[in-house]
């Protein structure tokens, strides 16, 4: 058993059993969705509408020697078969009320969802101008923004586990982006930029832990004012040293680096082997996070000290000190993940993060503060802000907007208990006071 | 909070002399020394960013005089800033003094404070509604979606449905009302039937209803007519708050006041004179205590999320009916919209009705003040920001600004609400 399974202490009223009702909700919402997949996106097309699905991405030249041709589909085959592995899995989750992996499945038919969309809005003859999805630029460029969601909702990880939420996440980004922007542009050096985004990203962790461990503030309002404070501060900065100094935010944006042979594998190529150093650092964090939350000595403290600080202490661990490195060494994980931002978009500009922290605190939520689920969640998310950015392209008939409410519905019903159930660490967000 | 319920009332203390009192870890000393150390953070950010003296610091080793020079440079640098400060929002003396003496100008004497309490106006309304969700232990971080949404509606009952000016003008604040309350029915219903934590829910419902503005903005019913832009219909002269001098004085401070002066009897009312003020606080200072007196807590958090949810959309209403008549694509958003503000005023002002509107005048003041800084001497106006969010860091933590300034007494714990973490 491991320590993340304790039961909390103080028996607060939100953590309960499982209403078996939850699950039927989900069951019935994935039916919603399939049978909607079924008839409008279905039954509603003409039969002799068709898809094209392509797997090459338009701006690599050299996609050879292993390129896959494209795939032409019936429309209606295709979306009916859709509808109904939907409807299948709801009706499985009803019938059988599964304990676990509910979650897992409504991910899958969110991606079944998403794909029966798009050979619908693609279908020819059809209104749309594209004839033909392009899953691989989907999945590239929707990566971009998964990875910055990846490193803030890291972030959150390593300091929610350790009992200190970082609200602050959008502020650490911020931070990494503005000074990896002038770094990057001084020195041309994304390396030294990383560095920079490290240190500052670290030191808006330490003036969170600063102020939450040592003085036992609010994390919660220490957290908003930090993001309120540094978005005022970068527009400062903005105005008063890079208007003058137009050196200093040149905005160059750093290439892709294409590991040799891998990324001639189709899909799997571009999507994971041809990517900014950003990325593969990234990959590198996942792996090392969880293995150092979940499998090393030092995890456990940490673990210890975000669900039970008392008890920790009483063993010996120096709930402080871990909290410290904790908080620090996120808000350092999130700076990087700001210069990994301005990486991509180049120039700063105030307000450029646009929420993405706090949509990587809803991935950390929605993934019940685990690197795993997080991962998954920023997937999810990364997709739907990427496709609310580029819906004009795609043509797909829902608004904008809706894609864009849609990371911030899916958390506010995962937090309230309608998708699946989280939990906090239950010391996450107490000051801890020794004695 | 908890002084208010458990202290000891204050004629039973031992009377304090003045200077015992500076010396001590009275609150409103707190709150003064934090808004100093804000001061100067804010200056040594002037100091450390402003070419001019930047220049003057690098050349401090070149002759004897040089240190004293870039020391000189520096004063002058944040005095320049803090003076246009302080004559961009509140009263320039001099053309005061003009005013007095030659009875003219008075129109430009009166328009930094006129600014002022246009600014403040709204963020008063809505930093009560966020102070009294603290009072009850609740941290409302979707005061700025509900303002949103009080304004859409709001701007919505006032543009698109035509009635007279005494009947349109209640009309369209109530509308405001309504979208607030509608938004802050969302958190609250959510936090007292299930438990979802409400800054989890109001800060993604922030979000949601940013989406909603722009797509309200841009659906044909709201869009002004004529434009593809994210612009709203303007609303009715009948629908809009008049300025108190006429249009013709060019000083924008409008019947909105009114309001806000309303918005701070209900508030003292509800919360010094009527029992269910008294469960709010019962509620904030002690959970346990609360329900073991037979109080329901979840209907008082639902109540109390209406209340500052509406409070929130009446800001909203009134922003737009008073100052520019539309709403567009990004209307109060962003990091620096009110309801954010009204979060670190509510704190400043220790969320009581009379610091609150304290609060707000300052704050106020330092935005309006900012706008004539960056005009005059180039400094960006974001300034005001990051020295209200530094006041807002010492206020929150109490106990450094005491180490700072080696405060006597015990520690106060001044912000006790939201530390309870995400579980409850």
């Amino acid at each position: 058993m491991s320590v993340e399974e304790l039961t909390p202490a103080v028996d607060t009223p939100s953590v309960r059993k499982v209403p078996v009702g939850r699950t039927r909700v989900i069951g019935v919402i994935i039916v919603v969705i399939g049978l909607f997949s079924l008839i409008a996106l279905g039954l509603n097309t003409s039969s002799r509408a068709h898809s094209a699905l392509t797997f090459s991405p338009v701006d690599i030249l050299t996609n050879a020697p292993w390129h896959l041709g494209t795939l032409t589909l019936l429309t209606f085959w295709t979306n009916v078969i859709l509808g109904l592995i939907m409807i299948g899995v709801g009706l499985e989750v009803l019938w059988r009320q599964p304990r676990r992996g509910v979650m897992g499945r409504f991910g899958f038919i969110s991606v079944l969802f998403l794909l029966a969309l798009l050979f619908w809005a693609v279908r020819t003859p059809g209104p749309s101008q594209v004839s033909f999805i392009d899953l691989t630029s989907i999945l590239v460029g929707s990566s971009e923004v998964t990875m910055v969601l990846i490193f803030g909702s890291l972030s959150g990880v390593m300091c929610e586990r350790a009992g200190v939420v970082n609200i602050a996440i959008e502020g650490q980004f911020i931070a990494g982006a503005f000074v990896g922007a002038s770094i990057a542009s001084t020195t041309s050096n994304y390396f030294y930029a990383a560095i920079g985004g490290l240190v500052a990203g670290g030191i808006i962790g330490w003036i969170l832990a600063f102020l939450a461990v040592r003085y036992r503030s609010d994390q919660i309002i220490v957290g908003v004012v930090l993001v309120t404070m540094l978005s005022g501060l970068s527009s400062y900065l903005n105005l008063q040293i890079f208007t003058p100094y137009p050196k200093l935010n040149t905005g160059n944006v750093l290439g892709n680096f294409a590991i040799p042979l891998l990324d001639k594998i189709p899909i799997i190529g571009p999507v994971f082997f041809n990517q900014s150093a950003f990325f593969y650092l990234m990959l590198l964090l996942i792996g090392g996070v969880s293995f150092a939350l979940f499998k090393t000595r030092y995890g456990l403290h940490v673990r210890a000290v975000g669900e039970h600080p008392h008890a920790a202490a009483t063993v010996g661990i120096n709930v402080a000190r871990v909290r410290y490195i904790n908080v620090v060494l996120g808000g350092a994980i999130a700076g990087v993940g700001g210069v990994a931002f301005i990486s991509q978009q180049g120039q700063f500009q105030p307000g450029i993060t646009s929420g993405l922290g706090y949509i990587a605190l809803a991935a950390m939520i929605f993934g019940r503060w685990r690197p795993s689920g997080a991962v998954v969640a920023c997937v999810l998310f990364g997709m739907s802000v990427y496709l609310a950015d580029n819906l004009q392209t795609y043509n797909i008939p829902i608004s904008t907007e809706i894609l864009t409410m849609f990371p911030y519905i899916i958390t506010i019903f995962v937090v309230s208990g309608l998708v699946g159930r989280v939990r906090a660490p239950a010391a996450d967000g107490l000051p801890y006071q020794a004695g | 909070m908890s002084d208010s319920v458990a202290t000891v009332p204050d004629a039973i203390k031992p009377r304090r002399h003045l200077l015992h009192r500076i010396g001590s870890q009275d609150p409103i000393v707190v709150a003064a020394l934090a808004l100093v150390l804000g001061f100067i953070v804010g200056a040594l950010i002037i100091i450390t960013t402003t070419p001019a003296v930047l220049d003057a610091w690098r050349g401090i080793f070149h002759s004897w005089g040089a240190p004293g020079h870039a020391l000189k440079v520096s004063f002058d640098n944040v005095g320049a800033a803090y003076r246009t400060m302080f004559t961009g929002s509140i009263v320039d003396p001099q053309g005061f003094w003009h005013s007095l003496t030659t009875g003219k100008g008075w129109d430009a004497t009166l328009t930094p404070i006129s600014e002022t309490l246009t600014y403040a106006t709204p963020l008063v309304i809505v930093s009560i509604g966020v102070g009294i969700a603290f009072q009850t232990g609740i941290f409302n971080i979707g005061a700025n979606g509900q303002a949103v949404l009080g304004g859409i509606i709001g701007t919505a009952a006032g543009s698109m449905i035509h009635m007279p000016t005494v009947v349109h003008i209640p009309f369209t604040l109530l509308a405001g009302i309504a979208g607030g309350v509608i938004s802050g029915a969302v958190p609250g219903v959510l936090k007292a039937l299930t438990g979802a934590h409400e800054v989890i829910v109001t800060i993604m419902f922030n979000y949601v209803l940013y989406a909603f503005l722009l797509f309200a903005v841009l659906s044909t019913a709201l869009q002004q007519p004529g434009q593809q832009n994210d612009i709203s219909r303007t609303l009715d002269p009948s629908a809009q708050l008049a300025p108190i001098f006429g249009a013709k004085s060019g000083l924008r401070v409008s019947w909105g006041v009114l309001v806000a002066v309303a918005v701070v009897f209900f508030a003292w009312w509800l919360l010094d004179r009527s029992s269910l003020g008294f469960e709010f606080r019962v509620t904030g200072a002690n959970p346990q205590a609360a329900r073991a007196s037979g109080m329901n807590a979840r209907i008082i958090v639902i109540v109390v999320f209406l209340i500052s949810g509406g409070l929130a959309g009446l800001a909203g209403v009134v922003q737009v009916a008073s100052t520019t008549h539309y709403i567009d694509g990004v209307f109060l958003i962003g990091n620096a919209g009110i309801g954010f503000t009204a979060i670190t005023v509510a704190l400043l002002g220790r969320n009581r009705p009379m610091g609150i509107v304290w609060s707000s005048l300052l704050f106020a003041a330092l935005g309006v003040g900012g706008r004539a800084m960056q005009a005059t001497t180039g400094i960006p106006l974001d300034l005001a920001t990051v020295i209200q969010s530094a006041v807002v860091l010492f206020v929150a933590t109490p106990v450094l600004v005491k180490e700072i300034f080696r405060l006597r007494g015990a520690p106060s714990q001044s912000v006790e609400l939201a530390t309870k973490g995400w579980n409850s």
